[in-house]
């Protein structure tokens, strides 16, 4: 490892590393405090500008987009009671009324404080767990690859909201889509009517651009126009947090992160997920739990010290095995491989430095969205009350000049209008698009696997079975399959119940 | 005032813009499109080759680009380069000669579409084991297939030149229905296949597979060249034209848009010429990449690409099925 | 101008109140379980013609995808099934309300959009079709303030101008 890091450290304090590292925290944190845009929104629309640079600074840069995605989302949950991305509503429960007692400074800077632990946290795990799981990694084949690749695909039942049959709909649809294009083990074509271009398959950034963004967009008729007249006078106050107050808050945080690690490390949970266990843990674990609902420092610092901490965890499945911990990790794939960084132990040996040095600026990056978020918070404040009327034209000049700009070509825009028109479609009928990008994301991966598999072993299912590695990942998938639908079930009932 | 001053941001934005469109340039930026994977070997002779240009030519730089995409990368760039337009593209024989016999739909353009600038390098693949089978030769090689086993060599892509270099050793020492090939995403990926010991065989760029045969979970077999491998980790290895059986060297030709002024194509030519004569480049190509560097003539590549086209055609009943 | 703006508007604000009113109620899954069983049908139909295979292939390339329709049509049954069963013991179905104005808002918007696209193919200038873009969206949202418009309008020439001659997007 020590071979790597001092290497990997020259190639990460670049002027242009830090640069782009502060835009990408910039971004995120503007994005995450407008209601209604997401980080993976964000993170979507930014792709196609990664294309251009190079390994670093482009991960540098959505990486920043990412991280401070995790704190933005906190300052309107702050601030004016609506979260600005939907992990930051366990945080919302604390923070505003902690904002209502004229304490708005303090609460942003608690949540900016335990996100920035949890981020750090999260980069150190990632440090040195990556690299381990990256050498179990390099002993899987060809078969196990492919149930690594149906465990990830388990992340489609904890992402298809209220309906798994209709998550399974939509997850046939992306892999369907992962389909059209030279067929990978034969380079005969498939589902490509003719059209030359598509020869080349559809790539995902300019399929989730019309997937995420367009009908985001579209979305604008189903919505009135309201203006949030937010006055930042209110975040004045001194901001003092006193030392009891951080003593209190220490030992949520540390385990809220060890939590947000442990769930970023699961495929298909998220960082609303980790936030709201840790947020009840929290509360359990408080000498105060009367608090929390009212303002309670333990319950920001939790909350949001565990949707940071999903951050890096999220991406030892991904850098190790080529599989998302969650849909925005799994549009930084592409960024990766379009620089030629394939996720696997070679990853962490013949391109080590690169590697490191992303590791290593995943902790830069929480540590810019630190100063940042303590000198701009104001401004991000500001932001959340910019005009639709402005915002909207905006977001699709980049959604059409990010989709034009991946191979220069109008025809990849009409692509994009077309994904947002299917998207629209989707919508009406209630099919969740999470698992349309999971199986863009892994299609490709899962069918190359499958079907060598079978080629190696002349047709015979029994590879699937036939190594160690094999039946762990078979036991993965039938306890991650067991677990969701279970809480499902459960929460189910709990509805019926209510309804009752 | 407010509204003013936002006026006059738009037009000086607007003027910023067209000034800068419109400014001129002394040195000529050449875009080189590798339609392969950034990571592969073309893409990195690129880089590395538009990285000198700077220290050769006061008036062209050379840009590198890598999009993966192959024959669909060269169709958007036919499509949208006009002759003399700064843009230059990397053909092999993958498209000229196998593509083009395989699957000619999938092409929108041909030989005659572009002018030959210069060819970057060759590279000659090697044949490696599995290192438990124990084959070390071609005549160990020949006593394994004269046994009759099934035969699986993992390639990079179901219809590359790994695949007919395949296709053709093992289709000319009989076993052609015996041959299972077995593609991969990436020529690293199908090297390490086979000391995994998912194929038996593996046909690879020197390059990639001298990772695991220092590891020793490979032996390496044969080249696929005339003669022996004469130097590095590899020397000594057996050319499998020496044996009679075909073969023939991956080679990446630098194409400018057919109807560009020939006068450009020879200052590119010269440019490219000196780059590859600079010892420091010719080094890293030889001991780094493993690859030599082998400028050639119109003719020459003329004759590569007939050649290429023969094994095709004489063995894709193997490799296509 | 002012006043057949505002003609216009009350116009279109009249005919909005009708549209509002108008609702298409429609029984979600069973149309979503019909609508993505006959994709799936389709899909298996074409098949043949758009994935060629082999006889050598030991698993073909239409496997997958054969594979994943089915899934799909199983999935797509079971959705319809349910809403059967709800029909056939008189529970209520998942009904899902569209509302015709928003269909048509919404279609204005995909106007915009496609416009946008048109204006940037046929000129070859995006900048074209982001200013187009800008216009159409204050005008759909009946936006009066003039630095709005300045200020999208700066803002879509500089984004023109950022991926132009920063990240080199030759558009």
């Amino acid at each position: 490892m020590l071979q790597h890091i001092i290497p990997a450290t020259g190639l990460l304090f670049t002027l242009e590393n830090i640069l782009w590292i502060n835009v990408g925290v910039f971004i995120g944190s503007v994005f995450a405090a407008i209601p209604g845009l997401s980080v993976i929104l964000c993170v979507i629309l930014f792709l196609p500008v990664t294309y251009s640079m190079t390994a670093i600074p482009g991960m540098m840069f959505l990486l920043g987009i990412y991280c401070a995605g995790g704190y933005g989302g906190s300052v309107s949950a702050i601030l004016i009671n609506t979260p600005g991305t939907p992990h930051a509503a366990a945080t919302m429960l604390d923070g505003h009324p902690l904002s209502e007692q004229g304490r708005t400074k303090a609460a942003l800077k608690i949540a900016l404080y335990a996100s920035t632990f949890g981020g750090v946290f999260s980069a150190l795990m990632l440090l040195f767990l990556g690299p381990q799981v990256a050498r179990i990694a390099a002993q899987l084949g060809t078969a196990e690859y492919f149930m690594v690749c149906v465990f990830g695909l388990t992340i489609i039942a904890g992402v298809s909201g209220k309906s798994m049959i209709k998550g399974l709909i939509s997850a046939c649809l992306g892999l369907l889509i992962s389909c059209v294009g030279s067929d990978p083990m034969t380079s005969y074509d498939r589902f490509t009517f003719g059209i030359p271009r598509l020869y080349l398959g559809l790539d995902l950034a300019i399929c989730l651009i019309g997937l995420f963004a367009l009908v985001e967009i579209m979305a604008k008729a189903e919505k009135r126009l309201d203006r949030l007249d937010l006055d930042t006078t209110q975040i004045k106050d001194d901001g003092v947090i006193t030392k009891a107050e951080y003593r209190r808050m220490a030992r949520p945080v540390l385990v809220s992160s060890i939590i947000g690690v442990l769930v970023g490390i699961i495929p298909g949970t998220g960082a609303s997920e980790a936030s709201w266990f840790s947020y009840n843990t929290a509360k359990n674990m408080s000498k105060h739990p009367e608090e929390f609902g009212r303002g309670s420092v333990e319950g920001i610092a939790a909350a949001e010290s565990a949707n940071n901490a999903v951050t890096g965890a999220t991406l030892i499945p991904l850098l190790t095995l080529g599989i998302p911990g969650d849909g925005t990790v799994a549009i930084m794939l592409s960024a990766l491989m379009i620089n030629g960084l394939n996720p696997g132990l070679s990853l962490f040996t013949t391109q080590g430095d690169i590697m490191y040095a992303i590791m290593l600026g995943l902790i830069l990056v929480n540590i810019f969205m630190c100063l940042q978020g303590k000198f701009l918070t104001t401004l991000f404040a500001k932001v959340v009350s910019i005009p639709q009327e402005i915002l909207t034209p905006i977001i699709v000049i980049f959604c059409f000049a990010g989709a034009y700009s991946v191979n220069g070509n109008y025809f990849d825009v009409g692509v994009a209008l077309i994904f947002g028109i299917l998207a629209w479609i989707l919508r009406k009928l209630d099919l969740p698009p999470v698992p349309i990008l999971l199986g863009l994301v892994l299609g490709s991966m899962t069918e190359t696997n499958f079907r060598r598999a079978l080629l190696i072993s002349n047709g015979s299912p029994k590879i699937f079975f036939s190594s160690i590695y094999c039946i762990i990942f078979l036991v993965l998938i039938v306890a991650a399959v067991g677990t969701i639908v279970r809480g499902k079930m459960k929460e189910r009932r709990a509805s019926g119940q209510k309804e009752d | 005032m407010k509204k003013r001053i936002l006026s006059l941001a738009l037009v000086g934005a607007m003027c910023v813009a067209l000034l800068a469109s419109c400014g001129g340039k002394k040195k000529a930026a050449w875009k080189v499109t590798c339609p392969w994977a950034p990571s592969g070997v073309a893409a990195m002779v690129n880089q590395q080759a538009a990285t000198k240009s700077a220290d050769y030519s006061d008036t062209i730089t050379l840009v590198p680009e890598a999009i993966k995409g192959d024959a669909a990368t060269v169709n958007t760039w036919v499509a949208n380069t006009k002759a003399n337009a700064t843009e230059l593209v990397f053909v092999g024989e993958g498209l000229l000669s196998i593509t083009s016999i395989l699957d000619p739909d999938k092409m929108q353009f041909g030989y005659e579409d572009f002018i030959f600038v210069e060819n970057l390098y060759s590279s000659i693949f090697v044949l490696s084991a599995d290192a438990k089978l124990g084959i070390g030769s071609i005549a160990d090689l020949e006593a394994y297939v004269q046994q009759g086993n099934e035969i699986s060599v993992a390639v990079n892509g179901a219809t590359s030149s790994e695949a007919f270099l395949a296709a053709a050793l093992f289709g000319s020492m009989g076993a052609g229905d015996k041959l299972k090939l077995t593609p991969y995403q990436s020529a690293a990926e199908a090297a390490q296949a086979v000391a995994r010991g998912e194929t038996q065989f593996a046909v690879s760029h020197q390059s990639q597979i001298l990772e695991t045969y220092q590891q020793k979970g490979v032996t390496v077999v044969c080249a696929f060249d005339e003669n022996d491998i004469t130097n590095g980790d590899f020397a000594g290895v057996e050319g499998v034209g020496q044996h009679g059986y075909p073969y023939f060297r991956n080679r990446c030709f630098i194409m400018a848009r057919a109807g560009t002024d020939e006068k450009k194509v020879e200052e590119l030519k010269e440019l490219y010429g000196k780059i590859l004569a600079d010892q420091e480049v010719a080094d890293w190509l030889h001991d780094t990449m493993l690859l030599e560097v082998d400028t050639m003539s119109v003719e020459d590549v003329e004759a590569h690409v007939e050649n290429v086209k023969s094994i095709v055609n004489e063995y894709k009943d193997i490799v296509a099925g | 101008m002012s006043r057949w703006v505002e003609q216009f508007n009350g116009r279109m604000d009249a005919w909005g109140r009708k549209l509002h009113e108008k609702e298409i109620r429609i029984p979600i899954d069973l149309v979503t379980g019909v609508v993505f069983f006959l994709v799936a049908l389709v899909i298996l139909l074409v098949m043949p013609d758009q994935v060629a295979v082999s006889e050598k292939d030991v698993v073909n390339g239409r496997a997958f995808p054969t594979m994943l329709m089915a899934v799909m049509m199983l999935c797509c049954a079971m959705l319809v099934a349910k809403e059967l069963y709800k029909l056939a013991t008189r529970q209520p179905l998942n009904w899902k309300v569209i509302n015709v104005q928003v269909e048509m808002k919404a279609l204005v918007i995909l106007g915009i959009l496609i416009g946008t696209w048109a204006l940037s193919k046929i000129t070859g200038l995006f900048v074209v079709g982001a200013v187009f873009c800008c216009l159409g969206f204050l005008l759909y949202f009946r936006c009066r303030k003039k630095s709005y418009y300045a200020i999208t309008l700066v803002l879509a020439v500089a984004i023109w101008a950022a991926f132009r001659f920063v990240l080199g997007v030759d558009f």
